[in-house]
């Protein structure tokens, strides 16, 4: 039974569970209700596993305690007589001895075991001496508060009241400094906001905002009335746009297509009838206000006035009702007048966005953050709200900015205003290096050799040169007055053609015969050839390209100068083999292209699958690649025989009595690890590394963060080892460099 | 024991017999007794206790915030459930209270109208028990340990004081004044105790791991220095000459006989010396956990036939028989370092107190009514209290 006990109490505490098993709960109950033997024995047992790193094992026997505690006499003594060390175990009370990990399950344990101690207190303090006085000492000086749910320390609650405290100030004092930053800056934001309510008014006033367009309404009407009877259609939608939109193009008023055009409907009604009936509703628009329908401001007239109404007007009815769609995505457009404008709209929303807003917004955080919820908050707000309207003004402005060149602008400008000034200045066209055509007589000055090949008999020239000059000539001619620059070298050669290669000169001194001699294919052959050649970069080899003796790979030593002391002979130059070597090679890796690997490895492995591994040729573990089939026999019969001998010889050089079937059980028997585990490869290792107890957690787990992991390879024996060999070999190497010297000699 | 009244009766025995035979009983049982109980006053450990010696009734208290206690030991009240009463105190709020932790208390030997206590606020407060207003206050230069007053000296009023100076310090009552300086130790003096035999003898112990006895009456020096080797090695190794203990002395107390003296140190070694010849007697008690940086006090049993020493072992307290070194008991109780424990002869109980702010009565178990038949006792246990009753449920299914 002492057998039984001890199992089920491992089973239940190492379940890793929040709640107890209660099948087994009820077994171990009864077994220590048989009698207080058992009792004293689970005692041990729990006590064991109270003690061990791991608050998951602490939590389950805690409860099983629990359990216990409240049913026998003989246990509560036995707790009760080691009760500063349940305490420990339980409650943490030890700062030495914290609770194990995992730290959610710990605060679980303590909670727990504070609310277990507090209602043991109450059922059984009066009777066991010590429960009461642990109770008191957990109350009076560890001053755990049993109200309190989260069951914090002391230390812990002051901790966190006194970083509140000093949170608390901090904020306080940021919103000091944003309260007065906001008192300095909020008229210069309302500044801004009032600029940029005024340009938004002058590009473009509130289609809804009637008030500012009464005053120009007046005029308007004028114009549309002296205009638009006998005038068209088109003419009448171009006055009145202004009527409705502003006047963002006053001046020219018949520039409609810079204006967005107003939906369709719109036109067709107007098409038709507005002509007609414009006046009216203009007359209409400063009665109500109302512009939709036309019937809702007619009921203020009576039925005379009706009539009188309709017959003035040539109506019909005056049961029209007319749609008035006012499109709200506006579109400004940008040109000469409103410039000005949108330079300081946009400057404005410039500063608006990157500066004001971001603050106003530091400014209401930090308000909210400190608790303060006066004056000062509802001023940011509304700071705010005003910013953002702005900003969705802005947006829905739509305005469209020309593409300016700033640089020419302000040019312009600039010569604009200098005008009147200085007036010697001539315009000049830019200059900026590239001229399109040189003059002939020019060409020298630019150091380019005179225009011998045009391009009209280029077609005759030498094939040789033509794709050479044909690949040179798109880059900007005053390359060649660059040193470094390919088109220089180019230019060089070709200057020094003639001389060097009179081959080559022959050659393309007869351009015409040679290319009436070689046959078309040849050519095209040629050509072809050139097509597939690789461009190669300029390097220092072109640079020599073609130079008998060039001097660059030279060391010139200088002659002494003494009168009378002279070196033996000099060599005034040598030759340096390797400089000279590397002006005229060129390293061209030639690594051709990557393919990957499609085929794997496949031999079988010992835990049933195949080897994953795609090497090209070679598997580190299994060798030589072979073709295999799917179950990872090998195709070839002379690969299969080798295997299979190699099998053989393996097992036989295993002796016979460590047979892994054998061993394992001598193991299991003897406890004794005699290895067989290692002997029978990997899959008797990963076996062998199998956990104890799959349900809890892994506390090593969690320490396997990459840190732990570096740790491990930085730490390790071996590899310190070797780093304090290197030293040592780097300070030997020094002292043995050194050693002659007295001053090293002793260190 | 039956046995015993009934030799002591026909007058067999000596009468001291019977009674030591039934106080090493009683100290024997002592056990944490839900009956006894202190009240709880104290706020912070508990750094000193003392019982006057006239009746045995009322306990001093010291706590390491400068609070001293008066408690009432005494049961009347004709129940056996009791708590010791707090007569009266000298409250943070008390106008001469010390400023720091009290470190000892001690009643005056001969009566109760007065008591000294001294404190880590370099004072050394005489009190009128009656008024709880200081008679006479003692500045000193350094911190005080400790001190301590001669219980049998008729003929002089010196109170010694160990201080953080090395120099031992005699204050004489009669006069007012710090009378005498004894000179010899390197390092503050942790503890010191009048023998209990010798009205003139002193013996101090210091953090220089010596321990030191004197003649107040010789201005020329101590009389012995205690050695631990007993002069063996002392001649070899000048350094270890004639120390103690290898750490320091914190703990010094004479047997009631005053024949011997037991000595505790921090190397965790308590040390039994001869006081007359001051010979290690070379008893071996095992190791006497002891981290305490101030001086500790314990305490040795009175008219016991092996005499035991209470000593505050961590939480617990160890009780040892003094002559053969044997660890008896560990009482556990306590939920933090026990400071000090003080024993009463006259009823065999023990006291206690701790950093966790408790004092503890240690008690001796009653002695079980020898009951008539088994039933009845198990009747009675049942009856004693509901709390001791098992309460396994009664279905078998549930357990």
């Amino acid at each position: 039974m002492d057998q039984r006990l001890a199992e089920l109490v491992e089973e239940l505490t190492t379940s890793g569970e929040a709640q107890l098993e209660p099948g087994r709960m009820r077994e171990l109950k009864k077994i220590c209700k048989s009698s207080d033997e058992h009792i004293s024995y689970a005692y041990h047992l729990l006590m064991t596993r109270l003690n061990e790193e791991h608050a998951e094992i602490r939590f389950s026997a805690f409860q099983i305690v629990h359990e216990l505690f409240t049913r026998s006499h003989q246990f509560r003594t036995l707790i009760i007589s080691n009760f500063q060390e349940f305490l420990e175990l339980t409650v943490g009370i030890d700062h030495e001895q914290p609770l194990p990990p995992p730290k959610e399950v710990a605060q679980k344990l303590r909670r727990a075991a504070i609310k277990a101690v507090q209602d043991w207190h109450e059922k059984y303090g009066e009777a066991y001496k010590k429960l009461s006085l642990g109770y008191h000492f957990l109350k009076q000086n560890k001053k755990v508060d049993f109200q309190d749910v989260s069951a914090r320390t002391l230390a812990e609650r002051r901790r966190e009241e006194e970083k509140q405290k000093r949170l608390d100030n901090i904020y306080k004092e940021k919103a000091e400094r944003a309260g007065k930053e906001m008192a300095e800056m909020s008229q210069e934001i309302a500044d801004t906001l009032t600029e940029m309510e005024n340009c938004f008014r002058l590009l473009m006033p509130d289609p809804f905002d009637f008030t500012v367009n009464d005053t120009e309404l007046e005029p308007n009407k004028q114009t549309t009335a002296n205009e638009g009877k006998p005038a068209s259609p088109s003419s009448s939608q171009i006055a009145l746009h202004p009527s409705y939109f502003g006047h963002v193009d006053d001046e020219q008023p018949c520039c409609s297509k810079d204006l967005l055009s107003v939906s369709q409907c719109v036109k067709i009604d107007r098409n038709e009838e507005l002509s007609e009936e414009q006046e009216k509703l203009e007359q209409k628009e400063l009665d109500g206000g109302t512009h939709s329908e036309l019937g809702s401001g007619v009921p203020a007239l009576n039925d005379d006035d009706y009539q009188t109404f309709v017959r003035n007007h040539g109506l019909i009815s005056h049961k029209y009702t007319l749609d008035l769609e006012i499109s709200t995505d506006i579109k400004v457009h940008e040109n000469e007048d409103n410039t000005a404008i949108i330079n300081n709209i946009m400057d404005a929303h410039r500063l608006l966005r990157n500066k004001f807003l971001p603050t106003v917004q530091s400014w209401i955080q930090l308000f909210t953050r400190a608790g303060i919820n006066d004056d000062r908050l509802r001023c940011a707000i509304d700071l705010k709200n005003k910013l953002e309207i702005a900003m969705k003004k802005y947006k829905e402005m739509n305005i469209s900015i020309k593409e300016r060149k700033r640089k020419v602008m302000k040019a312009s400008d600039a010569a604009d205003d200098d005008d009147d000034e200085d007036d010697e200045f001539v315009e000049v066209p830019e200059k900026e290096g590239y001229e399109p055509h040189i003059p002939d007589h020019l060409r020298k000055e630019y150091g380019l050799e005179p225009p011998s090949p045009p391009s009209a008999p280029a077609r005759e020239t030498s094939i040789g040169l033509a794709p050479l000059s044909s690949w040179a000539r798109p880059k900007g001619n005053e390359d060649e007055l660059d040193p470094t620059c390919a088109a220089a070298t180019l230019k060089l050669i070709r200057d020094k053609l003639p001389k060097l290669s009179p081959p080559y000169t022959s050659k393309s001194a007869t351009p015409e015969q040679a290319a009436l001699e070689e046959p078309d294919s040849k050519i095209r052959k040629l050509e072809e050839e050139r097509a597939k050649a690789p461009i190669m970069p300029f390097g220092l080899d072109l640079h020599y390209w073609g130079q008998d003796e060039p001097s660059a790979g030279k060391i010139l030593k200088v002659s002494s100068q003494h009168r009378f002391w002279a070196p033996s002979e000099v060599e005034e130059e040598v030759e340096n083999k390797e400089v000279t070597e590397m002006l005229k090679t060129r390293y061209i890796t030639f690594a051709g292209k990557f393919e990957p690997v499609k085929h794997k490895c496949r031999a079988p492995m010992p835990n049933g699958g195949l080897c994953e591994r795609q090497d090209r040729i070679k598997c580190p573990f299994h060798g030589k690649i072979i073709p295999r089939d799917e179950s990872g026999i090998p195709l070839n019969s002379e690969d299969r025989a080798r295997e299979e001998k190699m099998q053989f010889e393996k097992q036989a050089a295993q002796p016979e009595w460590r047979d892994p079937e054998f061993m394992r059980e001598v193991e299991a028997a003897t406890g004794v690890d005699l290895g067989s585990s290692k002997n029978n490869g990997k899959g008797g290792k990963k076996k062998g590394k199998k956990k104890k107890y799959p349900n809890l957690t892994d506390l090593k787990q969690q320490a396997n963060t990459s840190r732990s992991r570096l740790e491990k390879k930085v730490f390790n024996k071996g590899a310190m080892k070797r780093v304090v060999k290197a030293m040592n070999r780097v300070d030997q190497r020094k002292h043995e460099k050194f050693a002659n010297q007295f001053n090293y000699a002793l260190n | 024991m039956l046995g015993f009244i009934a030799a002591r009766q026909a007058g067999l025995d000596d009468p001291a017999r019977l009674r030591r035979a039934e106080a090493t009983r009683r100290v024997l049982s002592l056990e944490l007794n839900k009956d006894r109980d202190v009240e709880r006053i104290h706020g912070s450990a508990i750094n000193t206790l003392d019982i006057e010696p006239v009746e045995g009734r009322y306990m001093l208290s010291g706590g390491s915030d400068g609070v001293i206690v008066l408690y009432d030991l005494e049961n009347f009240s004709r129940k056996p459930c009791y708590t010791c009463k707090a007569i009266c105190s000298v409250g943070r709020s008390h106008p001469d209270v010390h400023r720091f932790s009290v470190e000892t208390v001690q009643w005056y030997p001969h009566d109760t109208g007065m008591f000294t206590s001294s404190s880590f606020d370099k004072t050394l407060k005489i009190w009128d028990t009656n008024t709880l207003q200081p008679a006479e206050v003692f500045h000193f230069e350094g911190t005080v340990y400790s001190h301590h007053m001669s219980p049998v000296a008729t003929k002089h009023c010196l109170i010694a004081v160990g201080t953080k100076s090395p120099k031992v310090q005699l204050c004489d009552l009669k006069s007012g004044s710090c009378s005498h300086i004894l000179q010899g130790h390197r390092q503050e003096v942790l503890a010191v105790s009048w023998s209990p035999r010798h009205e003139y003898i002193l013996a101090t112990a210091s953090a220089d791991g010596r321990v030191k006895l004197w003649d107040v009456r010789r201005a020329s020096g101590c009389l012995t220095t205690l050695d631990q080797h007993n002069g063996e090695k002392s001649k070899a190794s000048s350094e270890a000459a004639n120390t103690a203990h290898n750490g320091r002395v914190n703990g010094l107390c004479y047997t009631n006989d005053g024949l011997h003296l037991l000595t505790i140190g921090t190397d965790d070694r308590m040390r039994l010396w001869n006081s007359s010849t001051g010979e290690n007697t070379l008893v071996n008690y095992g190791k006497v956990c002891n981290e305490s940086r101030k001086g500790l006090k314990f305490a040795i049993s009175c008219g016991c036939n092996p005499e035991f020493a209470f000593v505050p072992y961590g939480s617990t307290i160890a009780v040892y028989t003094i002559f053969s070194g044997e660890l008896i008991t560990m009482l556990r109780g306590h939920y933090n370092t026990v400071d000090c424990c003080v024993f009463q002869p006259n009823f065999q109980e023990l006291y206690s107190g701790s950093k966790d702010c408790n004092i503890l009565a240690w008690i001796p178990a009653l002695r079980e009514p020898i009951p008539d038949d088994i039933s009845e006792k198990s009747l009675s246990q049942q009856h004693l209290n509901p709390a001791y009753e098992d309460a396994w449920s009664s279905s078998e299914d549930e357990g």
